[in-house]
C-alpha cells in the first residue's frame, strides 16, 4: 500500500489510502460501503490521521515568521529578533484651559485619568485623559493648564503584590491599551520604561513591556543584573490608558470633565464653567500593529539594529515612531542640486490627508536623534505631490453598448480604483501608460480603442500679497513644442495688473532652456498679451520651472494655489525623490466618441473622426 | 440496466464480541452485514459523520411528532431515501411504517433484495419509540 503521504490534509484521501490498505491485506470487504461497521472504523482513523497532520502543518507553519497567522505566534517570533510590534496609539490633543478657583492652596492638581469629553461635533463623543498628575501654580485665583497632552482613551490602573516565591507574571488585563501610556510605579518609586539595555545596571528602575497573547500588554522587571529586581510583598502600581486608535482623531471641540485637587487633596470646584482652548485638534491615533506589518517591519528593524544609517532603515524607524505614515521618502542631502552634505530630508505622506502638524515634525525629528547618527542633521520637508492626469478619447461600438455614460461612468470608476494601487500614491511611484490604456480597454467589450494623452500637473501654493519666488520640480523630462504652449497654468492675478493671468512659455531656439511669461488674453479670442516677459525660465530637460519674484494678489482657484501643467517627454511619469505621485481621475478627461467602422455605420472608414494624439490647444488650463 | 454483482460481504461487528471457536473478532456475514448497515445509515443523522454530511436520515428530527399516518409516512420516506442513497448492494427497497397509537410507537419493517447474490427478499422489522416520554 502507498501510504506514504503522511502530512496529507485530504480526508478523502487519507479514507482512501486506508482502503487501499484492507483490500489487500485483509479478508473484510464492507469498508467501500458507507454504512457497514467497517467505514465507522475507517473515518475514525482517517479523522485521527487528518487531525494530526493538521495539527503537525499548524505546528510548522506557526513556527516561522513568513508562514505563521495566529497574532501570538508571530509577536513571539517577532520577539526573538528584539521587535516590539507597535501597540494601538491614542490620538493626542493639545489644549489649554484656566480654572477660576477660591481655594487658598498655591498649587492645585489635575488628577490623572478624565480631563475632557472631545467630538468634532457630528460623530460621538470620546474620551481625552491624562497619563500622569499635572501640577500648575494658583496665582490670582486662577489656575492655567497651558498646552496640555491629552490621551484619547479610558485610563486605567490595576495594582499586583510582588511574589517572588511565585513565578509570576505582570499581565495587564485590557486589550487596546496605548502602551506608551503604561506607568508602572513600584512602592513610592516611579519606573521608566526602556527597549533596551544601554546603559542598564543593577540598580536601574526600569520595565519592559512585551505583548502577549489576545493583544494585552505584560511588564517585566529586572533580575539584579540588568534592572533592578522587585521586593517580595511590594506593591506594583500600573496605570495605562485604553484607547479607541484612529477613530479617535479629528476630535477638535472640548468640554472639561476632569478633577482638580489642591494641595490638600481636597477637590477643588472650579467657579464657572472652565473654557477648553484647542491648540492641536486630535490626530495621530492609529490602529494596533497588523500581523502582515510585523512579519514586513520586525526583520527589516532587526537588520537596521534600530539605528537610522540608511534610507531603509529610516523608513522602518519612521514607521515606528509616527505609525499614521502611509509612505516615506528618504533623500540624502549629496544627492541634491545643490548639494546638501550632512542633511537627511524626510517626506512623509500620513494617512489621513497630505501634510503633517508642526508639532507632529518636531516631535518625529526628537524621537528620531535617538537613532541617527551623530554629526547627521534631519529635516522633514513637506510632500511634493507630482498629479498625473489623462485626456482620454475612447472609441465604443455603439451597437455592443446600452447606455454610453454608464459605460464612462465605469471608466471612471475603473481608473479611481486603478489610481489607489501600488503603482500610485508612493514615493518613487510610476505611471505605466501601457498598463492605464490596457486598463481602459478592459472596462467593456464595447470599448475598442482609447487615445489617452498623459499630462503632468503640480499645485503652487501661492505666498499672496507678498513677493516671493517659486521653483516648481516635476522631476520629469517636458515635451517640448518649439511654438511655446507647453507650460500652462490657472488664472491668477498680480499686484498691478487688474485682469486674471496665466503662466506661458517659449524655448529658446537651440537650446533646452525656455523663457517663462505672464500673460492674459485680449478681446480677440484665441489672442493673448503679454504681461511680463521673461518672468522666469522653464528647464525642460530637467523638468523644472523657476519663477522669479513675483507679487500674487489672488488666485482663481481656492486656498492660493496654482495648477501649473505641462507634458511629459515619456509617457511614463515617475515619482523622482521626494515627489509623491498622485493618479488624478478626477481632474483627468474622458471623451467618449463612437467607432463607426466597428459600429457598421462607416465600413470604408472614410469619414472616420480620427483623434490627434499630440496635445495642443488652448494657452491656459 | 447493469448492476453490480457483489462478492460475499464480511464485516466486523461492533460489539466486539470474541468468536466462541476461533477466539477470534465476531463477523457479519451477507445478509447480516447489510441489515446492520441499513440500520446504521437509517439511525446517522446526517453531520454526524465526518466530511460526510448528507449520508443519514433525520429520523430523531420526527421524534416528538403525533403518532400518526402523516409522520409514518414522512419517516417512511426519510428511511426509503437514506437506504436507496447510501446502501449500493440492495434493490426494490420497500418500508413500511404503522403508527402504533398506544406505545407511542413506530413499527418499521424494510424489504429488500440483495444484488448479485443468491438469497431470498430480505426483511426486518424494528419498533421506533422515543427513549423518554
Amino acid at each position: 500500500m502507498p501510504f506514504t503521504k503522511f502530512t496529507n490534509l485530504d480526508f478523502d484521501q487519507i479514507k482512501t489510502s486506508i482502503k487501499d490498505y484492507l483490500r489487500a491485506n485483509s479478508t473484510f470487504t464492507d469498508f467501500d460501503f458507507d454504512g457497514s461497521n467497517f467505514s465507522i472504523l475507517i473515518d475514525t482513523l482517517a479523522y485521527n490521521t487528518y487531525i494530526t497532520a493538521f495539527n503537525s502543518n499548524m505546528i510548522v507553519n506557526e513556527s516561522f515568521l513568513d508562514s505563521a497567522t495566529l497574532r501570538e505566534n508571530v509577536v513571539a517570533l517577532a520577539r526573538n529578533v528584539g521587535y516590539v510590534p507597535r501597540s494601538k496609539k491614542a490620538a493626542t490633543a493639545r489644549v489649554s484651559f484656566n480654572i477660576l478657583t477660591s481655594t487658598t492652596s498655591p498649587q492645585v492638581t489635575l488628577k490623572a485619568g478624565l480631563v475632557c469629553i472631545g467630538g468634532d461635533g457630528n460623530s460621538s463623543p470620546y474620551i481625552f485623559s491624562v497619563p500622569e498628575d499635572i501640577t500648575v501654580s494658583v496665582s490670582n485665583g486662577v489656575a492655567s493648564f497651558e498646552n496640555i497632552t491629552l490621551y484619547q482613551g479610558v485610563f486605567l490602573n490595576k495594582t499586583f503584590t510582588a511574589d517572588t516565591s511565585l513565578n509570576q507574571r505582570f499581565v495587564l488585563d485590557n486589550s487596546g491599551i496605548d502602551a506608551n501610556t503604561i506607568r508602572v510605579r513600584v512602592g513610592n518609586r516611579s519606573y521608566s520604561v526602556v527597549d533596551n539595555l544601554f546603559e542598564i545596571n543593577k540598580n536601574s528602575e526600569i520595565f519592559l513591556i512585551q505583548e502577549v497573547s489576545d493583544e494585552k500588554y505584560e511588564i517585566l522587571f529586572g533580575d539584579d543584573v540588568f534592572g533592578k529586581k522587585l521586593e517580595n510583598g511590594v506593591s506594583v502600581r500600573t496605570s495605562y490608558i485604553v484607547t479607541d486608535g484612529e477613530d479617535g482623531n479629528g476630535s477638535r471641540v472640548f468640554t472639561f470633565s476632569g478633577t482638580v485637587i489642591d494641595s490638600n487633596g481636597v477637590t477643588v470646584d472650579p467657579d464657572g464653567t472652565v473654557s477648553v482652548t484647542t491648540v492641536d485638534a486630535a490626530s495621530g491615533g492609529a490602529e494596533i500593529e497588523s500581523i502582515d506589518s510585523v512579519k514586513y517591519f520586525a526583520p527589516r528593524v532587526y537588520s537596521s539594529q534600530y539605528r537610522a544609517v540608511t534610507a531603509r532603515d529610516y523608513e522602518s524607524i519612521i514607521q515606528q515612531i509616527y505609525p499614521n505614515t502611509e509612505s516615506v521618502s528618504i533623500v540624502g542631502g549629496e544627492e541634491l542640486d545643490p548639494p546638501q552634505f550632512g542633511t537627511v530630508l524626510i517626506s512623509i505622506k500620513p494617512k489621513n490627508g497630505t501634510s503633517i502638524s508642526d508639532f507632529a515634525k518636531t516631535s518625529i525629528l526628537n524621537d528620531i536623534k535617538k537613532y541617527s547618527v551623530a554629526g547627521i542633521s534631519q529635516k522633514i520637508i513637506d510632500l511634493k505631490l507630482l498629479y498625473v492626469e489623462i485626456d482620454s478619447t475612447v472609441y465604443y461600438n455603439s451597437s455592443a453598448v446600452q447606455n454610453i455614460s454608464n459605460l464612462r461612468t465605469n471608466i471612471i470608476n475603473t481608473l479611481t480604483q486603478y489610481s489607489n494601487s501600488v503603482d500610485f500614491n508612493k514615493f518613487g511611484g510610476r505611471f505605466k501608460y501601457s498598463k492605464v490604456s490596457q486598463v481602459i480597454d478592459n472596462v467593456d467589450t464595447a470599448i475598442t480603442s482609447n487615445i489617452t494623452k498623459v499630462k503632468i500637473r503640480r499645485n503652487l501654493n501661492a505666498v499672496l500679497n507678498s513677493f516671493a519666488q517659486y521653483e516648481i520640480c516635476f522631476g520629469n523630462r517636458f515635451h517640448k513644442n518649439p511654438q511655446g504652449y507647453n507650460i500652462k497654468s490657472t488664472g491668477f492675478q498680480i499686484a498691478g495688473e487688474l485682469d486674471t493671468v496665466y503662466f506661458s512659455d517659449v524655448p529658446v531656439p537651440g537650446s533646452d532652456i525656455g523663457i517663462l511669461s505672464i500673460v492674459k488674453p485680449t478681446n480677440v479670442p484665441g489672442q493673448f498679451q503679454i504681461v511680463k516677459k521673461s518672468i522666469g525660465s522653464v528647464d525642460y530637460v530637467k523638468g523644472e520651472i523657476i519663477v522669479n519674484t513675483i507679487n500674487v494678489t489672488s488666485t482663481s482657484l481656492d486656498d492660493g494655489v496654482i495648477e501649473i501643467q505641462a507634458f511629459p517627454e515619456s509617457n511614463d511619469v515617475i515619482g523622482l525623490k521626494d515627489l509623491y505621485l498622485v493618479f488624478d481621475v478626477s481632474k483627468s478627461t474622458i471623451n467618449m466618441k463612437k467607432d463607426t467602422i466597428s459600429s457598421g455605420e462607416q465600413i470604408s472608414g472614410i469619414n472616420f473622426d480620427s483623434t490627434s494624439s499630440y496635445s495642443n490647444g488652448t494657452l491656459t488650463r | 440496466m447493469v448492476q453490480r454483482v457483489s462478492r460475499q460481504f464480511k464485516d466486523i461487528s461492533l460489539s466486539f464480541d470474541m468468536h466462541p471457536v476461533t477466539k477470534d473478532i465476531l463477523v457479519l456475514k451477507n445478509e447480516d452485514a447489510i441489515k446492520r448497515s441499513i440500520r446504521n445509515i437509517v439511525q446517522t443523522l446526517p453531520g454526524e459523520r465526518f466530511f460526510n454530511s448528507t449520508l443519514g436520515s433525520n429520523l430523531s428530527k420526527s421524534l416528538f411528532d403525533f403518532v400518526d399516518y402523516g409522520s409514518a409516512s414522512s419517516v417512511e420516506t426519510q428511511i426509503y431515501n437514506s437506504i436507496v442513497n447510501y446502501e449500493p448492494r440492495v434493490s426494490n427497497v420497500t418500508v413500511e411504517v404503522s403508527p402504533r397509537y398506544d406505545e407511542n410507537a413506530f413499527d418499521i419493517t424494510v424489504y429488500f433484495d440483495i444484488i448479485g447474490q443468491d438469497f431470498p427478499r430480505q426483511e426486518f422489522n424494528y419498533i421506533l419509540e422515543a427513549t423518554r416520554r
